[in-house]
């Protein structure tokens, strides 16, 4: 079970961040026919962030904010139109794609499309090894074993088919074969949204064990801010493909500085049959992400709008904490 | 419960049983709740509790081979149950409405909106053409749509997620409807828009004194949409009550370990683990005996393999169908969460 990685990258894997994010966008052309022009659909533009070794990033977001397409870039399976993503210090376009897949591997969020019907569970749960050409069949057959026991699945379990495992047994299949090649970074994507609150719980605990048992880093994307207050170190609020804002999960929570961050904040739902809806205050001016609005993309729809917002596009703050990108906050005038 | 007008909605022992390949599927296993006029009531569960199945049979909308069977299905004086199938879909779509999950396919691609919301209103109110137009714009200016002339020249891909749940909010109340039945309206739909379609309903209600069926399995909408509530499992209702009782003293071990599943919002204390319910659900294939939460039940026993489970209803708490009191349960890790 053995990684042998590189020398030069363990050497710089020493004092670099496990993943940096710099500058990175992603456009696609879109609606191009013929005797017609497409248009640019920017759906992840300028973002950076930087996850240290054993951090859990959360990413948080609607649907169409980017968080999808920035994970895909960071799995290797799309490239980025601008800037450039570095894992262990070293640029993943230079990184061959059986090492990449050494180093980072995905969870996704559907257990039920996401695993071959046709393979049964040892099968599926050994084929990195057997990609990677690792051990002889016996260890590999052990090592599925071992790994569905770490997972939570009763090795009885080796040669059923995936339409016989639960929602939540199918996505500890997936953590498992995840896991197999024994990953530095897991991309998680929305991994529990298809499951019910009592199976979420479950796989939420097991992959913060699982965190601590092989030293794993997580970015951690999902739409439910509850979430990610239990299981992340640090939040990204992304919109419109930007991150708007990036704190530490506590202080998100607890503070939320940017207006739609707020917003995403106020909009849990704690079951407490005391309290009424909130009132979040949001314009529905739902913005066209082939004709973004100008200035800050978040302005049609922000209660706090200003009249500089519709024009200007606010610049980035940042302190050692994070960043936030609003024209609330700006140098000299923090809060 | 205590209020003198009668319910508009009253079913007693109400059963679902789908015939599939490996025998027969007791879907809803004879439950009963009433509904008060102008009240939300919520269904709350996890998947394959049996909770669609019991908003499809109220709607009489069933698969053919689903079989359907009640002591009492009364509605608004009608009897559900033994209704002519005409007579049914005169009564769906005015005095019986239902906002189904996803916009996007409840909503007929090829038609407008406007076609889709006038026809509601020709159909079941004898209206001249210009009538149902001038309606079907008075309703989507009250469900918050803006420029609602241009929108109903509008088909539904042109909508986002939000506006197609807007619409479809519209046109069930396009009849001013007694009872909307509304499964899961807002699982499609992000966070922010969410909450403002829940807002929405709320605010709706209010105006035209509808009763609310809201069906889901998140338990925060219940929290703060329900006036009472029942919780589903494995097709019957194991506990039901006023929205305050069941959230503030569940009765139920399932209830009480799915609130403790929830990500609490304790801004910034950090929560170290979750508390989760083990095992899975049981299946529903075949004759069912007892309790069906008991083989992930932490106090379960003997006695909880056989018979029917009576409903308990203690005094100033949630009715509740479990062999043990909360006080008669062993007191071990109930709290541990925090």
């Amino acid at each position: 079970m053995n990684v042998q990685p590189a020398m030069s990258a363990a050497v710089a894997a020493q004092e670099s961040p496990a993943l940096e994010i710099s500058g990175v966008g992603r456009s696609f052309h879109v609606g191009a026919g013929f005797l017609r022009k497409g248009k640019t659909l920017r759906a992840v533009d300028d973002v950076n962030l930087t996850v240290r070794r054993g951090e859990v990033l959360g990413i948080v977001g609607e649907s169409g904010s980017g968080k999808t397409t920035l994970s895909r870039m960071m799995l290797g399976l799309m490239k980025p139109t601008d800037g450039s993503i570095r894992m262990d210090g070293q640029d993943i376009r230079t990184i061959s794609r059986s090492d990449l897949s050494r180093k980072v591997q995905p969870i996704f969020q559907d257990p039920y499309s996401s695993l071959n019907p046709r393979k049964t569970i040892g099968q599926i749960i050994s084929l990195p090894l057997e990609t990677h050409g690792n051990g002889t069949p016996a260890e590999r057959r052990a090592a599925v074993e071992q790994m569905m026991l770490q997972v939570g699945l009763p090795p009885r379990l080796i040669h059923s088919y995936p339409s016989q495992l639960s929602g939540g047994q199918r996505q500890r299949v997936a953590i498992a074969r995840a896991l197999m090649i024994r990953p530095e970074i897991l991309i998680c994507d929305e991994p529990t949204s298809a499951l019910d609150v009592s199976v979420q719980a479950q796989i939420l605990n097991l992959l913060k064990d699982l965190r601590e048992t092989f030293n794993l880093t997580y970015i951690f994307i999902t739409h439910d801010l509850g979430i990610l207050e239990y299981i992340a170190d640090r939040v990204a609020v992304m919109y419109m493909g930007r991150v708007v804002e990036e704190a530490p999960a506590r202080q998100l929570m607890r503070n939320p500085r940017h207006p739609y961050a707020h917003a995403l904040l106020g909009s849990m739902l704690t079951p407490d049959p005391t309290l009424d809806l909130p009132d979040l205050h949001l314009g529905r001016g739902f913005p066209d992400p082939l004709n973004p609005p100008t200035g800050c993309s978040f302005h049609p729809r922000c209660p706090k709008a200003m009249p500089e917002c519709s024009n200007l596009a606010p610049k980035p703050l940042r302190n050692d904490n994070g960043m936030v990108e609003c024209h609330l906050y700006r140098e000299g005038n923090p809060q | 419960m205590d209020s003198a007008t009668p319910p508009i909605l009253k079913v007693e022992g109400m059963s679902v049983d789908i015939k599939v390949p490996a025998g027969m599927l007791h879907a809803v296993n004879r439950i009963d709740f009433s509904v008060n006029p102008g009240e939300t009531f919520c269904i709350v569960g996890e998947s394959g509790c049996g909770k669609t199945m019991t908003s499809l049979a109220l709607m009489r909308l069933l698969p053919r081979s689903a079989k359907l069977t009640a002591d009492k299905l009364e509605f608004d004086g009608h009897d559900l149950l033994n209704m002519s199938e005409a007579r049914m879909a005169e009564l769906r779509g005015d005095r019986l409405g239902m906002i189904f999950q996803d916009p996007m396919t409840s909503l007929n691609p090829v038609y407008t909106i406007g076609d889709q919301l006038e026809e509601v209103y020709l159909r079941h109110r004898k209206s001249t053409r210009k009538e149902a137009r001038a309606r079907a714009e008075f309703m989507l200016e009250r469900v918050g749509i803006m420029s609602p002339a241009l929108r109903l020249r509008q088909y539904p891909h042109q909508l986002s997620g939000g506006l197609r749940q807007r619409v479809m909010i519209a046109m069930t109340l396009m009849c001013e409807p007694r009872l909307v039945i509304a499964d899961e309206p807002t699982t499609a739909l992000d966070v922010t828009v969410q909450v403002q379609i829940l807002q929405l309903l709320a605010r709706l209600q209010k105006e035209f004194g509808m009763a609310i069926i809201l069906i889901t399995h998140n338990l925060g909408i219940v929290a703060r949409m329900a006036d009472h509530l029942a919780v589903m499992y494995a097709g019957k209702i194991v506990e039901t009550g006023s929205a305050v009782d069941v959230f503030t003293r569940p009765q139920h071990p399932y209830t009480q370990g799915l609130l403790r599943c929830m990500p609490t919002h304790d801004h910034g204390a950090q929560v170290s683990r979750l508390g989760s319910i083990p095992g899975i659900v049981p299946s529903l294939i075949g004759e069912q005996h007892g309790c069906g939460f008991r083989n992930r039940c932490e106090f379960a026993r003997d006695i909880c393999a056989s018979g029917e489970i009576e409903l308990r209803t203690p005094q100033g708490a949630s009715a509740y169908r479990c062999v043990l009191s909360p006080d008669e349960r062993p007191a071990r890790v109930v709290e541990a969460a925090q």
